[in-house]
């Protein structure tokens, strides 16, 4: 009798699996304070039938375990993404168009001015709806800065000066990120002068000035911490946060935590102009649909769902992130001002890497491979440029 | 007629076909598991290491022959790691063995908290390298780190010293963890073994005057050296394969100053998705090592024989 009560609930609860359609979202958040849940039930209700599998996936290992599922077998039918693993999704042939689906939606009027475009994909097709965004900035201690009668650095030569003066017994002018995802940071100081990630325009004399100067921050004036080759996310918000470090480069997303730490006395400015203008990174994240989802209509309502103002603006609570449409940044009380300034008045400058395929390995090894040969003494600031150049011609 | 031939002229012969058969039977789940998730992979790898295959241009995979191997001799990173390799085997395995027989031969003495001591000594054996990793990159710590604030107390360095981020330390400062990790298991393997040697040779060697460290000489070491040699070559393969300790820490930085050959395998494939070259490097490494694995298996063949 148990036996045949079991198969048919076991039967029914397959009838409703093959009823409701599916869709497997793959997402990486690293707050423990998670509204993925809340999301996807209030989407559930307003949407019988279709049934939503979210997994968080550690942020380190995200994109190797998307590439090799997406080839592998495994794959997600939508994800977030970031820009930089577009024109590798999009030759591998993994990316659903979703172009005349945004066309049609009616939160598109709504998105941030300009958002679509930089997140337009490398052949004009789009495959991105954007989901949330940050700007690089410079964190500095107003304080520090204050006692030691120094203004926010203007530029590259006045940031080199003020972490020269601040560097005093165990506290260091400026942290900066040698380890993974660095590349950000060193870019305000390399690609400034117009240089770019392309054949013959990256080991250029102005990027190797900027490289050489962090080089010789690292190596000669010791303003930066001696754990600089290794140091990532987690080392250089946790020293700016401890009081080790008087400056560093990151965007709104560790504000919270770090007022939480230092309240008044940690502020932001836009970074400094090097070697004539100014370049910082544009942290996009973006949702997309893959080739191989089962269900695109159904993917597509949960993708534009998560950026309707309400849900997005819940979603980048999440993350700590900036929220993309008009009606949710107005009056978005997530962060304090001070660093919504600063990301607004960082925008104009703001840049993303160029698209193509060589970018997914600069970003993900070769960067900080050759950064830390550098700063280790190995390999000249040039060689670095030069090494950097050569995957991408 | 010898009791085998007498059994078999008792048994009805399909019996005894079928007694003869039973080993097979029950290895085969055995064989059957290793073919699938050893060998079949293995042969997968040595079959992708012939092609050039990028996981992100499924288009442009296409068989070089042994152009990935041609690469591999004048990729300088090859044979750097490979030096790295070499002193991170030869550093680490012998130094594992020595603290062990140091630490068991402290665990065979009669002292009143000698079984809490035996319990304790496995802890670092059995905690997962992933935690090991991080509790000693915060050991490390230049900043917070209690490594350089001890030796620093002590006067041995004057100022911290940035252990995994100094190319010329890092490698080194990775091979202590890992000799930490790894020292419980020679010290029970030879806890185990000194254990097996009759009291009475101590006694004999006493009688006739054996100093200390002629008993350990010449009763000791003969007693143990089997499980030495068999647990050290079994240490050479699993320390050289060990990446994720490495991976952890450093993940192969600063530079290419910890790579070891079978973390560039993993870079290459894992994070740069070059599964061709990735599949070439860890080949060739497999074949260098094939050397230790043979010499492993002879031995416990012999062992077996005897």
């Amino acid at each position: 009798m148990t036996r045949l009560l079991a198969t048919a609930c076991a039967l029914a609860l397959g009838l409703t699996a093959a009823n409701a359609q599916t869709v497997r979202f793959w997402y990486h958040f690293d707050n423990p304070e998670n509204p993925m849940q809340g999301l996807v039930d209030k989407f559930e209700a307003a949407n019988p039938g279709i049934e939503i599998e979210a997994e968080n996936i550690p942020w380190n290992s995200y994109y190797d375990q998307l590439y090799t599922a997406l080839v592998g077998g495994g794959a997600p039918d939508a994800a977030m993404v970031k820009l930089f693993a577009q024109p590798r999704l999009v030759e591998m042939g993994a990316l659903e168009p979703i172009g005349d689906r945004i066309d049609a939606w009616d939160g598109k009027a709504n998105l941030l001015d300009n958002l679509l475009e930089l997140n337009a994909g490398p052949d004009g097709q789009r495959y991105y709806l954007p989901i949330q965004y940050v700007v690089l900035y410079l964190y500095y201690r107003p304080d520090l800065f204050q006692a030691a009668g120094l203004e926010p650095p203007k530029t590259c030569e006045d940031l080199r000066a003020a972490a020269k003066t601040l560097t005093t017994g165990d506290t260091y002018g400026f942290g900066f990120r040698g380890g993974k995802g660095g590349w950000d940071q060193w870019g305000a100081f390399a690609l400034a002068s117009g240089a770019e990630l392309a054949p013959g325009r990256l080991a250029t004399p102005g990027a190797i000035a900027g490289t050489q100067m962090i080089v010789d921050m690292f190596r000669e004036d010791k303003s930066i911490p001696p754990s600089a080759p290794n140091d990532g996310f987690q080392e250089i918000i946790g020293a700016f946060k401890s009081g080790k470090t008087a400056m560093t480069i990151h965007h709104i997303g560790s504000s919270n935590d770090l007022v939480a730490a230092l309240g008044d006395k940690v502020s932001a400015v836009p970074v400094p102009s090097c070697g004539g203008g100014q370049w910082t990174s544009y942290g996009d994240e973006s949702l997309a649909i893959f080739a191989g989802a089962e269900d695109k209509d159904a993917a597509w309502k949960w993708i534009s769902f998560l950026a309707e103002p309400e849900n997005n603006n819940e979603f980048v609570k999440a993350t700590n992130q900036l929220p993309v449409t008009k009606s949710g940044s107005e009056n978005w009380t997530g962060h304090e001002k001070r660093f919504v300034d600063a990301t607004l008045a960082s925008l104009p400058f703001a840049h993303v890497l160029p698209q193509t395929s060589a970018t997914a390995n600069f970003v993900n090894t070769e960067w900080q491979t050759q950064m830390q040969l550098a700063l280790t003494g190995e390999i000249s600031a040039e060689e670095m440029l030069e090494n950097l150049e050569a995957p991408f011609e | 007629m010898s009791i085998a031939d007498a059994e078999a002229l008792d048994a009805p012969r399909p019996r005894a076909r079928g007694r003869r058969a039973l080993p097979y039977w029950l290895l085969t789940p055995a064989v059957l598991v290793t073919l699938l998730i050893v060998f079949a992979p293995m042969l997968l790898a040595i079959g992708t290491s012939f092609f050039e295959l990028v996981l992100f241009r499924p288009k442009a995979t296409h068989f070089i022959g042994l152009g990935n191997f041609v690469a591999l001799m004048s990729d300088p990173v090859f044979w750097s790691s490979l030096w790295r390799t070499v002193l991170w085997i030869g550093l680490t395995v012998p130094a594992q063995m020595l603290l062990g027989l140091v630490a068991a031969l402290i665990l065979n003495q009669q002292f009143f908290w000698r079984g809490l001591a035996r319990a304790l000594v496995i802890i670092p054996w059995a905690l997962p390298s992933v935690v090991i990793a991080l509790m000693w990159r915060w050991i490390y710590d230049p900043n917070i780190g209690v490594a350089n604030d001890l030796l620093l107390r002590l006067s041995i360095i004057q100022t911290a010293v940035p252990w995994l981020a100094d190319p010329g330390v890092a490698l080194y400062s990775i091979i202590v963890t890992l000799t930490w990790q790894g020292f419980p298991f020679f010290a029970v393997m030879i806890l185990a073994a000194l254990q097996g040697i009759p009291k009475s040779q101590y006694e004999a060697a006493a009688i006739d005057g054996a100093s200390a460290w002629r008993q350990f000489r010449h009763v000791t070491l003969p007693g143990i050296a089997p499980v030495l040699a068999t647990a050290g070559l079994l240490r050479v393969i699993w320390v050289a394969n060990s990446i994720d300790v490495i991976f952890v820490m450093t993940g192969g930085g600063p530079g290419y100053a910890t790579h070891t050959l079978p973390l560039y395998a993993f870079v290459k494939a894992r994070q740069n998705l070059d599964f061709g070259y990735g599949s070439a490097i860890a080949v060739a490494f497999t074949l260098l090592l094939g050397v230790f694995v043979a010499i492993y298996i002879a031995r416990t063949m012999r062992e077996v024989e005897r």
